[in-house]
Parts: C-alpha cells; structure tokens; sequence
C-alpha cells in the first residue's frame, strides 16, 4: 500500500510526463495531464488519511543506483547544457559559473561516494521517512501543482496561439513544456519524502533541472539568460548539500539520515552546526532569499503557469521546507537567532521593493520572497509556536499565491499586458476575474484570512525569544505596513474607472481559468475559517514528530486559535466581518440616477467621459496613475543597500556555525 | 468578568463611542477657533453636520466607492467591539487596519484626479503609522505577559510608568491617525489644502456621514488604547484624564504647526516613532524597565 502510494506520487507524474513528450494533439496532452492530476489529489488525500505517520519505507536497493546513476547523469547534463550554451552565445558569466559551480558540487559528491562512503551506493534504512510534514507538502503539491498544471493546459494553448499569431513561434513545444512541470510535480515529492541526504540531493538536483527547462521555454534570449541564473543559483545550494553530506560524515555522527542529523542536532556541539548552515544556505538559495533573489525575478520572463508553480507548490517551497525540517537540529543557537533576523531582513527588504514595481508579476515575486522570509523566520525564532506558524503560512501562502499568479495570467490573457497600470479600471470589463483577484489579495492581507492569522502567530512568537526579539519585531511590523500599501494601491489600480451608467457585464466564464480560481479562493476561505482543526489533524502532529512540545504552541477551544499569550477568534471574527462587508454589498447598489462624474474643478465634459475642459477650451484626455516613489524605493537604488546585507547577514551566519 | 457584563460593555460602547467622538470633535472645532481667535461653531455642530448629510440626497460615482464607505464603518465598529470584549490587541488593531485601508481604497475606485492623490497619501499615512501600533502592542503585551485586552486589566499595575516610551510614539501615531497638522497629508479639515478634501474629495452627503461617523468611531478607540495605560488599581479613572490629555496634546499640535511632506512624515514616523517603541523593548528585554 505505502509502496503503491509513494510509487504514484513520485513515479507517476514523471512516466506521465515522458508520455507527454511526444504527443503533438493538444487533446490528448490535455486528457493525459487532466489524468495526472486527478490521480495525483485522489491518492495525496489517500496517503493522509492512511493514517499512522511517521511511515519508514525503503524501496528495493536497486532504487540507490538508479539514483546514483541518474544523479551523475544530471549534473553531466549541466555541463553539457552550459558547453552548448557556450557554443552558441558565446562564453558568458552564467554559463561559465554553471560549469564552475556544477564540478563544485560534483566533484566533492563524487569523492563522498566513491571514495568516502563504505560501500556504493550508500544506502539508509529507512531511505524515505513520511511524517506530517512532508505529508503536507505532498498535499499542496499534489493538489495545487496539479491544478496549476490543469489551468496550464488552456493558458499554453491561448499562449501559444498569441506568439504564433506575433510571428514568434512555428510549431508547439507544450510536449516539453508539461514534461517539465509533471516531472516537477515528481520530484518534489521525492524531495518532501527523502530520508537519505543523496536522495534529497537528487531530487534537489532534478527540480533545478526542470526549472531550467521551464524558464528558458519561450526561447529567447533573456530567457535562456534567465534559465541559466536561476541554475547557477541554484546549484550554490547544491554546493552547499554536497558539502553538508561531507561534513556530516567526517564529523562525528558518521551518518547522511536526515532524521539522525536532525535528532543528534545540537547536542553533537557547535562544530556540527556547519553542516545545518551549509543546508540553510541551500534551503536560502532554492527559496531565492537575499541575495539570490534575481534568480527567481528573472523567472518571470516565463509563461505565468511556471510562475504559479515555483511560486507556490514547489521549487521556492523545497528551500523552506529544507529549513523547517533541521529546524529542530539547531534550535537554542545563535545560529538559529541569525536565521530569524536574516528571515525579518528579507521580508522588510522585499515589501519595500515591491512598492516600486509596476510590472505585476514582479510584485507578486518580491512578495513570495517576503512571505518565504516570514517562514524562515519563523524557523530561526524555532519554538513550538513559531514552528506552528511557519507551516501554516507555508500553506496559505501556497494557495494564495498560487490563485494570484494564476489570476495574473488571466488578467494578462484578456488585456496581453503584465503592467499593473495598464490594469486601470479592469474590474469593469472583467469583474468575475478582478473579483477573484482581489479577493486573492485580500486573503494575503487582511484579518479573517489565514496569511493574516500567521502574521499575528508570527508577532507574537517573536516577542517572547529575549533581546534580539526587538530586531526582529521591527523588521516584521515595518515589513508589513510596506507589505499592505503594495497590495492596497494594486487593488486601487483594478478599481479605478470613471462613473459610468449601467452595470458591468460580466466576461465569458471559461472553466479551465474561472473555474480553478473560484476552487482556489474557496481553499483560502474554508482553511482560514476552519484553521482550527486543520491545525489539530495535520499541524500539531507535524510538532510532535519533528520534536517540538505542542502544548506550548497553540491550543484550540471551539474551533478558536488560542497560544500561549493571544487568542485568535477565528470563525467569529470570520462571520463579523463578513457580515459587515456582504450586508453593504448586497444591499446597497448604486442606483443609475445617483451616478456623478468624478469631481473636476467643474470643467468636466460629460459623465462617463474621461475629459476635462483645459486650456482654450480644449477637450483633454484625463490620467492617472499609481504611485511608485522610486526615488526612494527602487531597485536601483535599494538594492545597493539589500544584497551587502544579505551577503553579511550569510557571512555571519558561517562564522556563528563554525566558532 | 462575566460574559454578560463584557457583552453589556459591548452594546454600550457601540452607542456611546460616536457620542463621545461627536462631542469630542464640537470641542475640538470650538477650542481650535479659540486658539485662532475666532468664536467657533456650537460643541454640537457635529452632530447637525452629520445629520445634515445623512439628509441629503444620495450621489455617488460608482458602486464601489459606496461599499468601501459602509465597509469602513462597519469594519471599525467590529474593532471597537472586539476592544470592548476584551480580546487580543493585535486582533483588535488588524480588524481596524482593515477598516481604515476601506478609505484610500474607496477613494482609489474612483477615477478623479484629487481622489486619487488623496487615497495615495491616505496609503502613506497608513504606512507611517501602522508599524508604530503594532509595535505597541508588544511592550504592552511583555508586561501584561499576554496579548489580550484582560490581561492588561489583570495586570496589577498601571503601564504607564513602565512604558512612557511607547506612550510618546503612540501619541506620534496618534496623530497621524487623526491627520493632525503637520500629519495632515491625505485631507484636512483646515482650508489650507490644495487636494480640495484629499481621501474623500468624492464622498458626499450619506456615504461622507458614514465616513464622518467612522472616524469618531476610529478617535475613540484609540484614546482607550491610550487609556489602557493606567487602567487598573484605585487611580483607574486616570485612564480617562491620560486619554482626554491626549487628545488635548493632539489639539495644541495641530494649531502650532504647518503641514509637512509625506515624505518627512514617513521618516518621521519610522525614525523617531518606531525607535522609540523598540528602545522600550529592549530595555524590558534587558530588565531596565
């Protein structure tokens, strides 16, 4: 049974996506992909309620040479992919820092395993360990990563259609294009399952591989610029896991089980923090945090369904969860009090800089950045409270960003523009869209909503962790006050029309996009007012296994989220305040003969008329805008003082693990 | 205390808060116009003001505009509920930033020059203030040992003297809550401002009512922040005397000083303000207070 459900959930999407490869009707892609999906939540809801966790389970021994093997095979690939790149571009500073930084990670990997290890391949029992936590993991990518990939199948076409009709493109390459994001779905359930460090590796390996291929898929040239940082990126991370499993094995411990290095932890003494730093370090790149963060920028350049996917069920959340997972081994050391001020940094750093973006999906990257932040702050505070929030907003924020990336693809796909400007006054010509995404902000910002719930946890979780807790509290609040005004002059941008006569009618529903929204919005709303007992069936057995005492997170008396100092109302805040916006809502419309024109110093032309009367009584066309004070906040300018201290703040994290 | 008495409290704040927020506004107008040698409007002009508007005709420009008006309300309504049962601070002051965001948001979902700089601004404000009060709320949740509103009633001892630090940043945020000069950026009630009435240039009769309303709503609720310094032991009633004081500083403040740029006031707020609150942190993190 284990065997079959971890065989479907790792296997499965990969087979299914090699089967894509070669099929050029659109049809049947669509059916294969909608199958992958469809199996992949039945048997992710399956796995849970299977119940006892945590499940050991070591596939046959054959499984760690294929592994072996096909590890060697990608990072082979690396080389030869930058060598191209090489052949055609010419040499450059990314595919010569893919070739520096692919030996790195290979050659201390292949000395470990050769020659190091007692016998190759290096097998551990068990070689995939199933707790809560990775179950979690396993649901949002099965579910979300699936749903994405479903909405994908109607966004590639419309795509698609769009550059051939530019002239950009002659023949479809979707085949390649869900090949990459099924295997994605693949390997990152083998990375929430693995248990022997190689394992992890490997699958690490693949999702870097299959962000590659996603990110470079429309071909151009800064697109393949982009794949090949993002890569580059990436595979610091990987250096860092090449050399944690050495350290790791040189040190005392002699073992590379992720649960030995983690329950040894600390007590080994401060010398084995090396090894949790060099993870972090890996989990910081993978989730693009300062200064890695123009990797996962770039990664815009994409179609908007990869952004959906490495945004919210996998790729940036591999880093985090690497983070929350050996959490519990570093816990009470000052390293674990850098991780949550380098977490507060990131978020602060990152609000601001989504101020003074106008490209949409950039705001929404920089705020996946920030919220990432949050997690890992969460894990650097590392008491049970902290831990606690920091896997909640793991899942809320993958809903929600998932939702507005999908939203913004939508949006882009009726008006075939990313700048949140020309989204002027969008919520009239499509409101059911504007409606869904505005809700989708909401659910990232304000009170009922689960992303809002964490932020709270978070605060007070911070509180209590002594001295450094002052940093850390004002990193947090400031970052939020930046975070509110980024969505708020969003939201401002979509609603801002001219009064005009009439109701708004509304856009031609199309399943595959309105319908996987509205399920996404409803995921956000059910799992914030039942964040209760969601908490007590999956969050608070997740504590228990990593180490943590429950009882000291939170506690949950009638479905509301009380800790140790607070008390979280959760349904009937919920209730109150959907009542106090739906009643108005509903009940007051603004009648036709109420409308007005905007206020203009009396030189309006009309009502319903963008004019004003100006000079010699010319009609002129009226503008506005929104603000973005990049003066102040740009990237240009901000980013002088972002990356020295993300490159400091890593600086110091690898002096605090190694004295 | 029992739930019957906190659901009694409930009711009654909900009635007497924009009593008192009318009124406090009538003084406020009446002691400015001394202050500026005018004899000033009756104390309870506001209250014809109010009434007045809900009686005029309604105009709007577009649907919108008009639910962030009811939504505004009703969302700070909901905060001073949740103040008067007593439950977490950080709930409370999340369930009023909702409220307070309806405002640049209504003003935003109109395409009008003046509104839309005024709902820019009214972003700024809330970007100048909303870091002060939630950090607020942790030197007061550290000596409380607890976030709730009951605990600081539990607490045997008045705040006050532990935390001025974090009283003169609130009375800072205080301020520009209230869009008191020199924080009056986003609107003013003053003539002095060139964005006609900023944030709710497009707002009249009912709907700025509602508005009107909300704000007195909005005072009242922050003044009992405030007033939380010194709620418990036989001094309670200085809770009242800390937040009419308060209130008072704000009225002096407004007429000694000019409006200044956002941009000051941003630095202000996040220089001094929130400095402030986080050196009264430490110092209880290090035993000094």
């Amino acid at each position: 049974m284990i065997g079959t459900l971890v065989g479907v959930a790792i296997l499965f999407p990969i087979i299914t996506g090699f089967i894509c490869l070669p099929i050029k009707n659109h049809r049947a892609r669509g059916g294969i992909v909608s199958l992958t999906a469809v199996v992949l939540i039945i048997s992710s809801i399956f796995f849970l309620r299977q119940g006892s966790f945590p499940i050991e389970y070591s596939p046959a021994p054959t499984w760690d040479s294929v592994i072996l093997v096909f590890n060697y095979v990608i990072l082979a690939l690396f080389l030869v992919m930058a060598i191209r790149d090489i052949i055609q571009r010419g040499i450059s500073r990314h595919n010569i820092l893919t070739i520096a930084l692919t030996l790195a990670a290979g050659i201390p990997l292949a000395i470990f395993e050769f020659s190091w290890a007692p016998h190759t391949p290096l097998e551990v029992t068990p070689a995939l360990y199933i707790d809560h936590l990775s179950i979690i993991m396993c649901l949002i990518i099965s579910i979300i990563g699936s749903l994405i990939c479903v909405y994908a199948i109607r966004y590639m076409r419309d795509h698609e259609e769009h550059r051939m009709h530019l002239g950009e493109l002659k023949e479809t390459t979707q085949p390649r294009f869900f090949f990459f994001m099924l295997m994605f779905l693949g390997a990152m359930n083998g990375l929430v399952f693995a248990n022997n460090l190689l394992w992890l590796a490997f699958f690490w390996e693949i999702t870097t591989l299959a962000c590659w291929g996603l990110i470079r898929h429309d071909g151009t040239p800064i697109a393949i610029t982009n794949a090949f940082r993002a890569l580059w990126m990436c595979l610091i991370g990987s250096v860092g896991f090449s050399l944690a499993i050495m350290f790791l094995w040189n040190g005392s411990l002699n073992t590379i089980s992720l649960m030995e290095v983690i329950s040894n932890g600390a007590s080994v003494g401060p010398v084995f923090l090396l090894p949790f730093a060099l993870l972090c370090l890996a989990g910081f790149t993978k989730a693009a945090q300062l200064p890695f963060q123009s990797w996962l920028l770039g990664a815009m350049v994409a179609p908007t369904p990869v952004s959906a996917l490495l945004h919210s069920s996998t790729m940036v959340n591999a880093g985090v969860y690497l983070v929350l997972r050996i959490a519990p081994g570093f816990q009470g050391t000052h390293l674990s009090t850098l991780i949550a001020i380098y977490g507060g940094a990131v978020f602060l750093a990152t609000a601001l800089l989504a101020i003074s973006q106008s490209e949409g999906k950039k705001v929404l990257a920089y705020s996946t950045i920030g919220n990432l932040g949050l997690i890992i702050l969460c894990a650097g505070i590392n008491t049970p409270l902290a831990i606690a929030v920091g896997i909640m907003l793991l899942i809320f924020h993958a809903i929600s960003k998932g939702l507005l990336f999908l939203c913004a693809g939508a949006i882009e796909h009726h008006i075939w523009s990313r700048n949140i400007e020309d989204m002027e006054g969008v919520a009239r010509n499509l409101p059911l869209l504007t409606g869904i995404t505005i809700a989708g902000m909401l659910s990232m910002l304000v009170a009922p909503f689960g992303v809002l719930i964490t932020k709270w946890g978070a605060m007070e979780a911070a509180s209590g962790i002594g001295v450094w807790s002052t940093l850390v509290l004002v990193l947090i609040m400031l970052g939020s006050g930046a975070t509110t005004v980024f969505w708020a002059k969003w939201i401002g941008r979509f609603l801002c029309h001219s009064p005009v006569l009439g109701r708004a009618k509304m856009e031609p529903f199309i399943p595959l996009y309105h319908g996987i929204l509205l399920m996404l919005i409803t995921f956000a709303v059910v799992f914030s007012i039942l964040i209760a007992p969601v908490y007590n069936s999956v969050i608070a057995p997740a504590l228990t296994e990593a180490g943590y005492n429950v009882a000291s997170a939170f506690t949950t008396g009638a479905w509301f989220l009380k800790s140790p100092i607070g008390i979280f109302a959760a349904w009937p805040i919920f209730i109150i305040i959907t009542l106090a916006l739906l009643i108005p809502a509903l009940a007051t419309r603004a009648k036709p003969e109420t409308i007005r024109s905007s206020y203009m110093c009396g030189e309006n032309v009309e009502i319903g008329v963008d004019e004003f009367v100006a000079v010699a009584d010319e009609r002129t066309q009226l503008k506005t805008g929104g603000f973005y004070i990049e003066n102040m906040l740009g990237e240009g300018n901000l980013n002088r003082f972002v990356v020295p201290v993300g490159i400091v703040l890593l600086v110091i994290l690898f002096v605090l693990a190694t004295i | 205390m029992s739930t019957g008495w906190l659901i009694g409290s409930a009711v009654i704040a909900v009635i007497v808060a924009p009593l008192i927020g009318g009124l406090l506004r009538g003084i406020d107008r009446k002691l400015t116009a001394h202050m500026q040698g005018r004899i000033g409007p009756p104390i309870i002009q506001p209250f014809y003001d109010v009434i007045k508007l809900f009686g005029k005709k309604p105009m709007v420009a577009g649907g919108a505009q008009l639910a962030f008006a009811y939504a505004f309300l009703a969302l700070i309504i909901t905060a001073t509920v949740f103040f008067a049962l007593r439950q977490d601070l950080l709930v409370v002051l999340f369930i009023l930033f909702f409220g307070s965001l309806c405002l640049p948001l209504g003003a935003l979902s109109v395409k009008s020059p003046y509104s839309q700089l005024g709902g820019h601004r009214e972003l700024l404000q809330f970007l100048a203030y909303e870091p002060i009060l939630l950090l607020a709320a942790i030197p007061i949740a550290l000596k409380a040992e607890g976030f709730s509103i009951a605990n600081i009633f539990e607490y045997g001892r008045p705040l006050l003297p532990d935390l001025w630090i974090t009283f003169i940043a609130l009375l800072i945020a205080l301020a520009i809550v209230m869009r008191k000069s020199p924080f009056d950026i986003s609107g003013s009630e003053h003539a002095h401002q060139e964005l006609v009435r900023g944030v709710v240039t497009e707002y009249s009769g009912p709907y700025l009512a509602l508005i009107e309303l909300g704000h007195w709503y909005e005072m009242v609720l922050l003044l009992s922040i405030l007033g939380l310094f010194w709620v418990t032991g036989s001094l309670w009633w200085l809770s009242i005397i800390i937040a009419l004081a308060s209130w008072f500083i704000m009225l002096i403040v407004d007429n000694i000083n000019a409006r200044l740029t956002w941009s000051w006031m941003l630095k202000f707020a996040w220089g001094a303000g929130v400095s402030l609150v986080a050196l009264n942190i430490l110092f209880i993190n290090l035993g000094w207070m």
